[in-house]
Parts: structure tokens; C-alpha cells; sequence
């Protein structure tokens, strides 16, 4: 199990001070809070993109690739990248080039974003949405798993003998999950190649998730990749901790009545019963990650929110302490314990490079004459 | 005999409302009007004052709490549909239109729909035509020709209520023929039937 943070990038004004971060200090906190992320024994970082204000990141991998040089483990993740108005092309070279400086310690999300002027900004057609993601998210596995592309589609200008550089680290693409909220073509995208479904529930009832879960699980075994529990499903959550309870809710409340994203709507109490939020203690969190797992079933990798709305930065990495202290590890011995032998881990680098060597024998076991065995050993 | 479902949305505030007296009016004559095509209709009322709080907070959220949800399935898998509001400001209340705006864009598609208003006099008795009506039809309802408007005035004068009493019964037998009827399909669930991805692949061609 997977467990680690992921940050939208808003520069919001804290409303208990009325201060604004500038961009420099927001930018530079998510480095800040990637790097206690590792310190704590969390396994991910994810940044989203962004091309608006109030949000910094718009460049992901020069962040990740930051984060990158002064990180060990930590694997550098997307919340997601934008694979409708982003050149699918780029994607395969930024995210192959961030493989080699990260030495493997790369996946990504796709998403298709949640601004609308994004598309007509970056020359794409809104409704077009489902399809830029299939087409170009098509390409994009192709020009990771093909040394020469010849491609022709709807969206952008064709390629002719085009080769993608530098070319997957070891020879393997990083790991794809795809992100929807909403969508149940995403998830059947998802299920159809293989790769993993992300469901961020967090401002919405989880009812509606289970669906979009159930039919990603359901459809991934159709597909011929293995049993449905077996499928690759990781979940958002979001919490705001304090080991006394009441005190939690005392300091997140002003955070949270005045957030960009929900705020002056329900109640935090309201919210909490509803949505994935939990402010409280970490038993408490604890509590309401198991949940997750006992609606949603054995699943993959946990990201939480943790920096938003304005949390200074002290906060928030008050906030990683307990996570990574108090919370992670208990949450890890039990989802351990609990999962079925059958059902994977989520894929990484060095798995997804034992797999394709794996498949490689195989391969080669079929092919080479029963009379020369040690060609086989040899690889 | 055959069960239909007819959904009431009121949009009315007082307690009790205007809408919510005209609301019941429509309802019985439907029924009644349908009682003798043989179809027996349960009527289910969605008061939006109990939803006010719940469809303020979709706005923000983009999601329903439950009773909204609850509600917003009343009204998605009815067989039929009447629609009260008040006349705020020379059209449908706010809070009327605010359910409208946090439906599924197609939960209305192909429904038999009444429309209704209450105001405090004659002169908004257009607003049926020119606020309800348009509205409805953009969300592909299917309206029936009369709309039933009630002044503050119709429901004592007693000529004034024969005019309200023909205008009720006219616009529920229209409405009750669209729900015997029962052409209404409901559209596909796409978790329930998803689209094959080769297909979603192959669209592009």
C-alpha cells in the first residue's frame, strides 16, 4: 500500500491572518512539504496542473524534477496532468526525461482538468473532452512502447518516422493512473489498458464513487487483466489533525468555512459526515481510511490533501508529522495484514522493469529450442 | 391497472403556499383524470423551502446532499411532472430555478410536464409562457399547451375560480393523456451499460 500526499498548488489567503503567500513562497513550500513527505515515511508526492490563477503549478515536471534532486524514495506523482490540452508528445518526453533524473521514481495521473477556458487557451474544444483523452492518451503509450511512431488522428499534426527522447527509462513507460470524478468512460479507458484508476472523492459522496469504481473493477477483469479485485484503485482523502479532536475542529473551521474549492456551503460537520474529510484525531483517521477500504475494497494507494485553503506552511507540516507518525503506520500494518495474497501492490519502476524481464524469458523460454536451456539462464 | 408516478416540484414559501395549494389542485385533477384511463398515480411533492439550505450548498459543493439526491430522483424517475412556482420578480423564484440548474442536464428528457404559477395578481399570468415554459423546453420536458397561472384573487372570487377550476382541469387532462400514454424512455445508465472502449477507440476513426 501506497500512501502520500497530493496538493492542488493554490496560493489562498489564510483567512485567521489575512496573509497571501507570493508565488515564490507557495512554490517553494510544496517543495518544502514533497521533501517532509519523504522525511516522514509517506511513499508519493503528486502536484497538480494548473494554467490559472490562484494556482502556481503549471509545469509540473520542472517541480517534480526539483524535487527529484533532493528526494531518495519518494515517488513523483501527477494530480493530475492534463492529457486534453497538454501535446501528447511533450508528455512522453517530459515525463521519459523526468524517469532518468528521478532514476524510476515516476508515474502520473491523467485527467482531463476542471477549467474550462483551458481548452479554448491551449486551442482545444471543450467538447471534444473525452475524446482528446482517448486519442491522445492513445499516442501517448505508443510513443513510449515504439521506437518509431507513424500516427495520424484527429487532434494534432500527423508524425512520420518521429521518435520520442529520450526513450523510457530501462525500456518501460511509467506507471499510468487515469483520474475522473465523474466520467464512466475514464474508468473504462482505465480498465481497457491495464493501468490504474484514481477516484478523488474527496468533495463528493463516496456513493457515487463506489459506481465508478465498481465499473473500473468490473471492466479491468473483462479486459482480460486479471480479477477484478486485483485492479489498481487508488483514492483521495483529506484530513486536518490534531491528537486532541475538539481542538482539530477549532483550527481547521476558518479553513475550512472560507476554502476556495467548498467553503460557505455546508457545515464542516455536514461535510464530514458526507465526504472523506476527517478533522480530528488520528485515531480518528485511521478510522475513516479503513472505511475506505471496507466500501471500496482492497485498493492501491492513499493520497491526502493537506495544504489547501490557505494552511500556513508550519501547519501543514505540523500536519505531515502526525500523518507519518501517528497515522501511516498504523494504516499500513492493516491494510497489509488485510489484503489478500492475490491482490498486487501498486505498480513502481522497478516492479513494472522485473514484470517486463519476466515477460521477456517468457518470451524467449517459447521461443528458444528445448536443446539450449542455458540461453534462457544466461538472460 | 396501471401505476404511474407523478412528481410535484413547489417552489412556494409560505406555509402553506399558494403554489403548493395550486400544486395540489393540478395533482388531484391528474389523478382523477387518470383514474379513468385506468392508470392509478401515486403523487410524490418536493417541497423546495425543506431543500432551500441543501440546493444553496449544491451550488457551492457540486454535489446534492441526500435529500436533494432523494428529491432529484423523485422528480428524474417520474412518469409525470408538475412544476409550481411563485412569481418573484417577474419570473420563476430563484430557489425554483435553482433545482432546475442541479438536475441531470437529461432528467427531464421526453417527461409530460404542467406548468404552473401563483402571483399576487393578473398581470404575471404571462409568466408561464414566457419564463416556465422556455425553461422546461430547454430541458427537452414535454409541456403540455395549457399552462394553469392563479392570481391571489382566484382562489376566493367564485367566477374568478370557475375560470382557475376549467384551467386545472384542462391542463390535467392533457396531462394525464401524455402519462397513460407512457411513451417516456428512460436513456440508457452508462455504469450500468458501458460503451466498449474499441468503440470509444474506433469513434475517432
Amino acid at each position: 500500500m501506497q500512501f502520500g500526499v497530493f496538493t492542488v498548488g493554490d496560493v489562498t489567503t489564510d483567512p485567521t491572518t489575512g496573509r497571501t503567500p507570493t508565488e515564490a513562497e507557495r512554490i517553494k513550500a510544496m517543495v518544502t512539504i514533497a521533501q517532509k513527505a519523504e522525511e516522514v515515511g509517506l511513499d508519493v508526492f503528486a502536484t497538480g496542473e494548473h494554467h490559472n490563477p490562484p494556482f502556481v503549478p503549471s509545469s509540473p515536471t520542472t517541480m517534480l524534477g526539483y524535487v527529484a534532486a533532493r528526494t531518495e524514495r519518494l515517488i513523483l506523482s501527477t494530480s493530475t496532468t492534463l492529457i486534453t490540452t497538454n501535446d501528447p508528445v511533450k508528455i512522453a518526453e517530459d515525463f521519459a526525461m523526468l524517469q532518468h533524473l528521478a532514476d524510476g521514481r515516476v508515474d502520473l495521473m491523467m485527467g482531463r482538468g476542471n477549467t474550462g477556458p483551458v481548452y479554448p487557451w491551449f486551442g482545444k474544444d471543450i467538447t471534444k473532452g473525452i475524446e482528446l483523452a482517448v486519442e491522445n492518451y492513445d499516442l501517448l503509450r505508443r510513443l513510449w512502447r515504439e521506437d518509431v511512431v507513424d500516427w495520424k488522428g484527429r487532434f494534432r499534426t500527423p508524425l512520420r518516422g518521429f521518435t520520442s527522447t529520450p526513450r523510457p527509462l530501462d525500456g518501460v513507460p511509467p506507471f499510468v493512473w487515469h483520474g475522473s470524478i465523474r466520467s464512466p468512460e475514464i474508468a473504462e479507458q482505465a480498465a481497457y489498458y491495464g493501468d490504474g484508476f484514481f477516484a478523488n472523492h474527496i468533495f463528493w459522496p463516496r456513493e457515487h464513487f463506489r459506481r465508478l469504481i465498481e465499473l473500473y473493477r468490473t471492466r479491468f477483469e473483462h479486459y482480460g487483466h486479471g480479477s477484478a479485485d486485483q485492479a489498481v484503485v487508488g483514492l483521495g482523502g483529506q484530513v486536518f489533525l490534531h491528537r486532541n479532536s475538539q481542538e482539530a475542529v477549532r483550527r481547521f473551521r476558518p479553513y475550512f468555512d472560507n476554502a476556495p474549492v467548498y467553503g460557505h456551503g455546508p457545515s464542516l460537520e455536514d461535510f464530514t459526515e458526507m465526504t472523506p474529510l476527517t478533522v480530528g484525531s488520528p485515531a480518528e483517521a485511521i478510522d475513516k481510511t479503513m472505511g475506505f477500504r471496507e466500501y471500496f475494497g482492497d485498493y492501491q494507494r492513499q493520497l491526502f490533501l493537506v495544504d489547501h485553503a490557505g494552511l500556513p506552511l508550519k501547519t501543514v507540516l505540523e500536519q505531515l508529522d502526525l500523518l507519518g507518525e501517528e497515522v501511516v503506520p498504523t494504516l499500513r500494518k492493516e491494510f497489509d495484514a488485510l489484503r489478500p495474497a492475490h491482490v498486487p501492490e501498486a505498480p513502481t519502476h522497478r516492479s513494472l522493469v522485473a514484470a517486463a524481464r519476466a515477460a521477456g524469458e517468457a518470451r524467449a523460454a517459447i521461443e528458444v529450442p528445448v536443446a539450449e536451456p542455458d540461453a534462457v539462464v544466461a538472460r | 391497472m396501471t401505476a404511474r408516478r407523478i412528481a410535484v416540484v413547489s417552489g412556494g414559501l409560505g406555509q402553506p403556499s399558494g403554489s403548493r395549494l395550486l400544486a395540489d389542485r393540478l395533482a388531484g385533477a391528474t389523478r382523477d383524470h387518470l383514474l379513468e384511463r385506468g392508470v392509478d398515480a401515486a403523487v410524490d411533492v418536493v417541497e423546495l423551502r425543506e431543500l432551500a439550505r441543501d440546493l444553496a450548498d449544491h451550488l457551492v459543493t457540486g454535489f446534492p446532499s441526500p435529500a436533494l439526491a432523494a428529491a432529484l430522483r423523485t422528480v428524474a424517475d417520474a412518469d409525470g411532472l408538475i412544476a409550481v412556482s411563485p412569481v418573484f420578480s417577474a419570473s420563476y423564484s430563484g430557489l425554483f430555478k435553482t433545482f432546475f440548474d442541479v438536475l441531470d442536464r437529461d432528467a427531464l428528457t421526453d417527461l409530460p410536464t404542467l406548468v404552473a404559477a401563483t402571483g399576487g395578481s393578473a398581470r404575471h399570468s404571462l409568466v408561464t409562457e414566457h419564463a416556465l415554459r422556455p425553461l422546461l423546453t430547454y430541458l427537452k420536458a414535454v409541456v403540455v399547451p395549457t399552462a394553469v397561472f392563479a392570481a391571489t384573487d382566484d382562489f376566493g372570487a367564485d367566477d374568478a375560480d370557475v375560470a382557475l377550476g376549467s384551467r386545472i382541469e384542462r391542463a390535467a387532462r392533457q396531462l394525464a393523456e401524455l402519462v397513460s400514454a407512457g411513451s417516456r424512455t428512460v436513456p440508457d445508465d452508462p455504469f450500468d451499460a458501458p460503451v466498449d472502449f474499441e468503440r470509444l477507440l474506433g469513434r475517432l476513426g
